[in-house]
């Protein structure tokens, strides 16, 4: 962005602290007047350099680090980067151990959806929306406890397997949260419909063309929403995707009210897939048999090679690069986040809007500084 | 078109540009690339293999070869092959062409790889540090030689 | 960005040395004076039941934070108001890794609080660096930098805990042990 500012026009700093941040990051506006007319990203502010954190722990201890890529998907970090060691070892993980890995990823995403929309409508106006979507959050977060004992930070998975079977009773809890839940999703769609105030903030805002969208490389529910049926789990099917029916969510129109509502029916599509789980579920081993692989492997080498192994995070395409050396450290690991590009996107998409729509156009792209940093 | 066509269609396009190209499986192809001809390569992939999709570019570090390895993970929204392309750089003065101008979402990973590597790339529109504070430039965290890692002053550790 | 220079308004030399009828002053006589009464337990009281605090999430126990401020768990009912600005607030929660690059600005934010006010370290990044304590990018022993009070453990916390440091800090303020800052 030019630093320079002409007759009737300021640049203003939002953040690092601002409201309208899920994390640090600083949005440099430069306005002529309440429109926009150019803007910058700069980022780093909780970059932790994660990269090279891996690169000097075991591949056990790594699970640990990969947990805390992103706050809001540690789910689908691990799967990502067990599965990038589950290639380059050839462990095959058992059938109950992937049904559980699926049941877990998709109960996050429903989370990580509900956690996104309740602070993106409260940047449009909507706090009491928040209390909502946290108040039904908190029922998901217990099932997600008393399977992992943990509410964000989970170290989960294993190589070749799951950390922990599903407790008794989980299919009740599972039945009984979602009977709530979906009633729940039922009225916020209701009031997204039907509020004309919130219509007028964000129907026609922020829209991304297709071809804009695959241009700038977005994935994930901001891609959905301008009708490109991109998806991992269709496209590159891992665990027990291929077994399962779903559909993937996509709306046309691309913009701000097309993202929130990809999102409404991605969480109806997670609980149906975590309802035909639940009924079939085989019994079996959690862990390949015959196979040192269990819930502690203390050291482990895996065979040199390189992988690229990528999964559906809630904001996108999560994908890990691996370089193996055959020692017990990998080599080289690049996280590959999906709000690394969207957040990119940010100036080109906020070109020519007014002040007030920033927070709308940001918000409904659900981003998570901690994962673009790493 | 499937994975070994288009590695084959790659090849024929840019001979001795283009070489140790491999079929991992049917939805993932390896190749390495001259550094000079990268922007052509990621032109024609764009434009006749429909690989639209940049995924992510970084740098690996060898010591002991002496080289940077940059790596360009590029996918398609069409079919599900993931190419993975290599360039190699020398580890004195690595320099290669910037892909901006084909993969728009490629500024950020090269202003990373440029601040964590220190690989330089010509004709980039921005080349500024991305995640690390300026005085932190020329220090270079992610090569393999960096001695500021691991910091030891951290107190109240169990 | 150029960052904007710090201008210091009201001046001694341009304040009227004495206003007839008030009595001007610039140490802490008053403040130490109350210090050894009864009224400063009365004051105290107040400030314990209304600490609000910032929102900056910085890290995975941000996400708590969050949690903790919003329906569920809901802290409005002990006076703890999640507050965006922290003009508003009176106590800062670190809650995570701080960075070289974002050292600057939490300073910035400490020094925009209004006293008195306090800090929680919330989480084990904010209190020993966590699982990046060897990284290259953050700054390390927080709590030489900020006069924290009440450390929280966990990786992350509970919002259970949380609360839990909340009440600490309650404790502390009537006990007048704690460390916030100019009475």
């Amino acid at each position: 962005m030019d630093n320079t500012v002409g007759p009737s026009e300021m640049i203003i700093h939002l953040g690092p602290q601002h409201p309208m941040m899920p994390g640090p990051f600083r949005l440099n506006v430069k306005l002529r007047g309440e429109t926009v007319v150019d803007s910058e990203v700069e980022m780093g502010w909780i970059h932790k350099g994660i990269e090279k954190i891996l690169e000097n722990k075991t591949y056990l201890q790594g699970i640990t680090i990969v947990d805390r890529i992103c706050y809001l998907a540690a789910l689908t970090n691990e799967e990502a980067y067990v599965g990038c060691v589950e290639k380059l070892a050839g462990i095959e993980v058992p059938e109950r151990a992937q049904y559980i890995r699926v049941i877990m990823e998709e109960l996050f995403r429903i989370q990580s959806h509900l956690l996104g929309m309740g602070e993106y409508a409260s940047f449009v106006g909507f706090v009491s929306m928040f209390m909502y979507t946290i108040k039904e959050r908190e029922d998901v977060m217990t099932l997600i406890d008393s399977v992992t004992g943990a509410r964000i930070t989970h170290s989960f998975l294993r190589f070749g397997g799951v950390r922990d079977d599903l407790p008794e009773g989980f299919k009740d809890d599972v039945k009984r949260v979602f009977t709530n839940l979906r009633k729940a999703i039922d009225s916020y769609e209701e009031l997204f419909s039907t509020d004309s105030i919130y219509k007028a903030r964000t129907v026609g805002i922020g829209v991304l063309t297709p071809e804009v969208a695959k241009d700038i490389g977005v994935s994930g529910p901001p891609l959905r929403a301008t009708g490109v049926p991109f998806d991992i789990r269709k496209d590159e099917p891992y665990l027990v995707y291929e077994d399962l029916d779903f559909k993937v969510c996509t709306q046309t129109a691309g913009d701000v009210f097309a993202r929130v509502q990809v999102r409404l029916d991605e969480m109806r599509e997670s609980m149906y897939i975590i309802e035909q789980c639940l009924d079939q579920i085989p019994q079996g081993p959690l862990f390949p048999e015959d196979t040192p692989y269990g819930r502690r492997t203390p050291v482990m080498r895996v065979p040199e090679g390189e992988v690229f192994h990528r999964v559906e995070d809630p904001r996108g395409e999560m994908g890990f690069y691996m370089v193996s050396d055959g020692s017990d450290k990998p080599y080289r690991v690049k996280i590959r986040g999906p709000v690394y590009p969207t957040l990119q996107a940010l100036p080109p998409l906020l070109k020519g809007v007014p002040l007030a729509d920033i927070v709308a156009i940001a918000g409904s792209m659900d981003t998570c500084t901690s994962e673009v940093d790493r | 078109m499937d994975a070994k066509a288009m590695i084959d269609s790659l090849s024929d396009q840019f001979k001795g540009g283009i070489y140790d190209t491999n079929v991992e499986s049917n939805i993932r192809i390896t190749a390495k690339v001259k550094p000079e001809n990268i922007k052509d390569v990621c032109r024609y992939l764009k434009d006749k293999l429909s690989f639209g999709h940049l995924c992510c570019e970084f740098g690996v570090d060898y010591p002991d070869r002496n080289e940077i390895e940059v790596i360009y993970v590029i996918g398609s929204y069409e079919h599900p092959v993931v190419l993975t392309l290599k360039a190699i750089l020398p580890r004195n003065n690595p320099e290669i062409e910037s892909v901006v101008p084909v993969y728009w979402n490629a500024n950020w990973y090269e202003r990373e790889t440029y601040e964590l590597f220190g690989v330089k790339y010509l004709n980039h529109p921005d080349l500024r540090p991305l995640v690390l504070p300026q005085e932190m430039l020329g220090e270079w965290p992610l090569r393999k030689d960096y001695k500021g890692f691991p910091n030891k002053t951290a107190k109240n550790l169990v | 960005m150029a960052e904007v220079e710090a201008v210091a308004t009201n001046d001694k030399e341009e304040m009227p040395e004495e206003i007839p009828g008030v009595i001007t002053t610039s140490s802490s006589a008053i403040a130490d004076f109350l210090k050894k009464t009864k009224i400063q337990d009365v004051i105290n009281w107040g400030r314990k039941n209304s600490l609000w605090f910032t929102v900056n999430a910085m890290g995975c126990c941000g996400v708590e934070l969050l949690s903790t401020g919003m329906a569920h768990y809901d802290t409005d009912r002990f006076g703890i108001i999640p507050r965006n600005s922290p003009r508003h607030a009176d106590v800062l929660i670190i809650s995570g890794y701080v960075t070289k690059k974002y050292y600057h600005s939490l300073k910035r934010i400490w020094d925009q609080m209004p006293a008195p006010k306090w800090v929680i370290a919330f989480g084990d990044c904010a209190i020993s660096g966590g699982p990046f304590y060897e990284s290259y990018s953050t700054v390390q022993n927080i709590d030489e930098i900020f006069p924290v009070d009440i450390y929280v453990p966990g990786c992350p916390p509970r919002c259970e805990a949380l609360i839990q440091a909340f009440v600490e800090l309650q404790n502390k303020i009537v006990a007048k042990k704690d460390k916030g800052t100019d009475y």
